[in-house]
């Protein structure tokens, strides 16, 4: 595969190649910045592949990968094989509603049941009565793949819910119907719709980065050891300003940078 | 092919290479090129449904036997990150979805048939033939979106829901089947002879009572074989479903409650699926295939009664 993918380019042939593997919720950042990189750096040429966290962890330990992506923490006993961790990006979650509807906010608790199906109808969280309309994303989302493990702890989302394949088509619906309620990256949310506070903390940028706002996580690059030479510039190069604040929020991500601006 | 002349043919130049002895060397190389050419043509067809058949056969047969063939048919839930691979919520859906569709562009499209052929005259016929038509043309991700911007806030309202379901899914689709409905039944009402239609106004019937009476009874196995035809474009169909079903791998709940469908839930698995839950989709092909197989089937048989009526 490699050696097809290099013969194709001729003369350019890069003499370098770094390969990231690991999570589909960092894929959009990864493989965009791997192109910019590329376009860049001729010579050095980044393979990016989204096989999943847990196996990017894997990759990067075992060594067929020279970067491992991650949208979760790792575990004590993937510490102990010396990674180092490069944060890019918060992922922050929103969860929405129309903005004719009069709940501003909710608990973490509430939400968890709405989405289970065991709260379905607005007046019982403090609305009118109306009957709660869940709008769930397809499993091979990376924001439902969060909000199921940050808000429903993994467990089960309502069965019945209906179940739509992109952020646009979530926002547009729940922009139309009162009885709407939804979830999407917090940088998606537009004045279309209403994003809740939970648990009395309203989603921003500013209470994502000082961690109060509770659905959101880091988003990873790990290396073995301290990042070097190639690796170490392509670090460098996501964290860089120009990445983390076109590709980073075209994503719908919030820089890591951000943390600086927000006196964090 | 040459052997299967009967002795009363007409000879064809084509049919037999050998009888062209008389005409130049160039022109019997082009005859032969020619017919070898369509005979691979025919092959490549017939060899793509056979690869097709053998490839999804072979990645799927492994949920029959790994799964079972009625844990796979008969489960109730599909919750396939959980390795329950019950399809029987979505094949119930695929059934619901394609029924409703029926009932609703059936007698729109016969209603709409009978208009082309009995009663447009010639003018407004070459204005809406043309628009049927030209419906089959659109995109089904057009019917998707508009389904998803126009119809699904309709439906929401009626029914009091978000919009998503059976309802909405059926109107869309119903659109959809007609050009195909429409245009079968059309040629089916136009290949009874005129002679019909004279004897039955030469004995006093009015226009509605001769179709109703004669052309649509004379028609009946063509329009079933349209019918037929339309169901297979309905159960196939996935983008405008996808759109509008709401996607909810349950039961059906009623008209206004998303649920799932064999093709949508494909389409929404493929890109992350891996391992048995890969294999399940693919199982979920080789029942399309079987369904499609089945109405080819059907609408084969058909057409050889439409032949020889006896």
């Amino acid at each position: 595969m490699l050696v097809a993918l290099s013969g194709c380019s001729g003369e350019t042939s890069p003499q370098n190649k770094l390969i990231v593997t690991g999570s589909t919720t960092i894929q959009p950042i990864a493989e965009v910045a791997a192109e910019e990189f590329h376009a860049a750096h001729p010579l050095d040429d980044v393979l990016v592949s989204g096989v999943g966290s847990s196996a990017g962890i894997e990759n990067v330990s075992s060594g067929t990968s020279d970067i491992g992506t991650s949208s979760r923490e790792i575990n004590d006993e993937e510490l102990k094989l010396g990674l180092v961790d490069s944060p890019i990006a918060y992922d922050a979650i929103a969860v929405i509603v129309n903005p004719s509807n009069p709940v501003s906010s909710l608990s973490k608790a509430q939400i968890k049941q709405i989405f289970q199906g065991k709260i379905t109808n607005w007046s019982d969280v403090g609305g009118p009565d109306l009957a709660i309309g869940l709008v769930n994303r397809d499993e091979a989302s990376g924001t439902r793949e969060a909000f199921d493990k940050i808000v429903l702890d993994k467990e089960r989302f309502d069965p019945t819910a209906v179940i739509l394949p992109g952020t646009g088509q979530v926002r547009s619906v729940v922009a139309q119907e009162p009885r709407a309620i939804g979830y999407i990256s917090l940088g998606f949310v537009t004045d279309d719709v209403k994003a809740l506070a939970i648990d009395g903390i309203e989603p921003s940028e500013a209470t994502v980065v000082s961690g109060t706002y509770p659905v959101q996580r880091v988003l990873h690059l790990f290396t073995k050891g301290a990042p070097t030479g190639l690796a170490k510039e392509f670090i460098d190069f996501v964290l860089s300003a120009k990445v983390q604040d076109s590709v980073v929020r075209d994503a719908g991500f919030i820089p890591i940078g951000a943390k600086e601006a927000h006196g964090g | 092919m040459a052997d299967e002349r009967r002795p009363g043919d007409m000879p064809l130049v084509s049919d037999d290479v050998s009888g062209l002895k008389l005409v130049s060397r160039s022109t019997y190389v082009k005859e032969a090129a020619l017919k070898n050419l369509f005979l691979l043509c025919a092959f490549v067809a017939v060899a793509g449904v056979g690869l097709i058949f053998v490839f999804v056969g072979y990645r799927g047969w492994p949920i029959f036997s790994e799964v079972g063939l009625w844990k796979f048919l008969l489960g109730t839930e599909w919750l396939p990150t959980s390795g329950l691979f019950g399809i029987l919520p979505l094949f119930v859906g695929s059934i619901v979805v394609t029924l409703g569709a029926l009932l609703l562009g059936t007698p729109l499209a016969v209603g709409a048939a009978v208009f082309l052929s009995e009663i447009a005259p010639p003018k407004v016929r070459a204005i809406v033939r043309p628009a049927i038509e030209l419906l089959a043309g659109v995109p089904s991700v057009v019917y998707g979106f508009f389904g998803l911007l126009i119809l699904r806030p309709i439906v929401a309202q009626l029914t009091g829901g978000l919009g998503f379901g059976p309802l909405t899914a059926w109107i869309i689709l119903a659109i959809m089947i007609v050009p195909t409905i429409a245009t079968l039944t059309e040629d089916a009402l136009r290949s009874i002879p005129d002679g019909v239609r004279e004897a039955s106004y030469a004995m006093g019937a009015t226009t509605w009572q001769t179709i109703s009476r004669v052309l649509l009874p004379a028609a009946k196995i063509g329009i079933v074989d349209a019918v037929v035809l339309g169901m297979g474009r309905a159960i196939g169909e996935t983008m405008a479903v996808l759109m509008v079903v709401g996607n909810a791998p349950g039961f059906f709940r009623g008209a206004g409650a998303p649920i799932s469908t064999l093709t949508s839930q494909i389409v929404m698995d493929m890109p992350y699926a891996s391992g048995m839950h890969r294999t399940a989709l693919f199982g979920m092909a080789i029942i399309l295939f079987l369904i499609s197989m089945g109405l080819v089937f059907t609408v084969r048989v058909l057409s050889r009664m439409r032949e020889e009526p006896s």
